[in-house]
């Protein structure tokens, strides 16, 4: 599945979460709770798709209490379009995939003699 | 747990400095993330992932790394040829290598991070670089253990000039093995990666097919008819697989390079992999051949299947051969190394190169060029 559509299961999966609202920024903890993935694993992908001009990046405007800035992440245009296109040919590669190991598993039907 | 958050946070934090420059915002963005998660595991599992990433992009591993198994290989390499009587000379020969060979990779290592960069950023250059390395204590190593024997009492013989002359020539080409194999794997170095990589994968296979041919560096002897004439026809094609093995590397590394328009371009890289395919076929052999020889007073199975299949080991072997374990005989076998495989190491890279060489020029003709 992620190989067809160009990205990695990681990757798909926050292109996912950045889709889901792409006006908004997002910090970092917040897509790793809604990806699943740990630091290690998320801030290479942001860092890629940042490298490729998928993802745009900046810090809090404001400084707020008791805290430092917080960096903030989300799709460029462009990413989201790409990102929406990889989305598209994912699931349906996961529905043929699904078809095709259901196919594999049911029975073959009995031939009758004519 | 509060103490391990506060030490990983502060080592991620002056981690950060290690990251490449146009990259320390993402270790910032890190750290700072950390901050607004609740403490507890949580905090703790994102600051640990941050220092991991830290060590990845940082390539600590790598920086860290080779150094400590550089030292720790060429430390026990000192420790296995230090041992022996101090008055010995085959151990203070050995003593000098150990530590003349250490002190040119280290330092030839430093000179050449200077000169041509620092290892290229390429998988197959940092295998090349380490093998070669490895390669090369190797062949002090299991050459500390042929003279630590072979110069031993009653064969103790004195240090006389032709011995430390030999040990120099021996020094001389370590040099010029060292250069090669971190100039060709340097980050600016005349050679491609894929051009070194190719060149010393078909020199190594070719090392080891020379090896099974003639363990000790002399062809077997077998009793029956058809395996002595299947042997026979063994060593033929082994013959001919030596002599087209640079010239297999030459035409694929000047075919991989055919956008080049220059011939002297394909020349270059047609002798620089198989001067790689030379070399690493002449470590490879002597390495391995040289291995063999030490293991001979240890092992009795392999001392009487020499002495069964390598009759003409040696002239003196051929007439002392029941000698072999009072090491009369090992000691012919100590100067079949220093004869023979210091040849193998000075002559085999060079006709690598010029087949090679010759190579890459007959690659770029008509009729050799692929078809578009």
């Amino acid at each position: 599945m992620a190989r067809r559509s160009g990205f990695s299961a990681q990757t798909l999966a926050v292109l996912a979460e950045l889709c889901a609202t792409p006006s908004q920024w997002r910090h970092g903890y917040g897509i790793a709770r809604g990806t699943g993935l740990k630091s290690g694993t998320l801030y290479p992908v942001l860092i890629r798709l940042a490298d490729r001009g998928l993802v745009e990046a900046r810090w809090e405007d404001e400084q707020p209490a008791g805290r430092p800035r917080r960096h903030l992440y989300r799709l460029t245009p462009g990413g989201l379009a790409i990102a929406t296109q990889a989305l598209i040919r994912a699931r349906s590669d996961g529905a043929a995939t699904a078809a095709a190991r259901v196919r594999a598993a049911r029975p073959a039907p009995a031939r009758v003699a004519p | 747990m509060r103490l391990m958050t506060r030490v990983m946070s502060l080592l991620l934090r002056c981690s950060a400095a290690l990251w490449p420059a146009d990259r320390r915002m993402w270790a910032r963005a890190l750290w700072v993330e950390a901050e607004a998660i609740p403490e507890g595991w949580s905090r703790l599992a994102w600051l640990a992932g941050g220092v991991r990433l830290t060590v990845l992009e940082a390539g600590l591993a790598r920086r860290l790394g080779y150094p400590v198994v550089f030292s720790a290989a060429a430390a026990g390499t000192a420790w296995s040829a230090w041992s022996g009587p101090a008055g010995d000379s085959a151990i203070m020969i050995n003593r000098v290598d150990v530590i003349t060979v250490a002190v040119i990779l280290a330092g030839l290592s430093w000179a050449i991070r200077r000169a041509r960069g620092p290892v290229a950023g390429r998988r197959p250059a940092r295998m090349v670089r380490t093998g070669g390395y490895a390669m090369v204590l190797a062949l002090v190593l299991a050459k500390a253990a042929v003279e630590r024997v072979a110069d031993a009492p009653p064969n103790n013989l004195p240090a006389s000039a032709l011995a430390w002359t030999g040990e120099l020539v021996f020094l001389a080409v370590m040099v010029g093995y060292a250069v090669v194999i971190l100039a060709g794997t340097a980050r600016r170095s005349a050679a491609s990666s894929a051009d070194v990589a190719t060149g010393a994968a078909i020199g190594a296979a070719l090392g080891i097919l020379v090896y099974a041919l003639g363990p000790l560096g002399f062809p077997l002897r077998f009793a029956g008819w058809w395996p002595a004439r299947l042997y026979d026809a063994a060593m033929v094609l082994g013959a001919l697989l030596a002599l087209c093995a640079p010239v297999a590397a030459g035409v694929a590394v000047s075919r991989r390079a055919g956008g080049a328009p220059r011939a002297g371009s394909r020349v270059r890289h047609g002798a620089l992999a198989g001067l790689c395919t030379g070399a690493a076929a002449a470590l490879v052999i002597s390495v391995l051949s040289t291995a063999t020889i030490a293991l001979l007073p240890h092992a009795s199975g392999l001392r009487d299947w020499a002495a069964g299949h390598i009759g003409q080991w040696t002239p003196a072997v051929g007439q002392v051969t029941p000698l072999v374990g009072s090491r009369l005989g090992y000691v012919a076998g100590n100067s079949a190394f220093a004869a023979g495989y210091l040849i193998v190491l000075l002559l085999s890279p060079l006709f690598g190169c010029g087949l090679g060489a010759w190579a890459g020029r007959a690659a770029g003709r008509p009729h050799l060029a692929p078809s578009r």
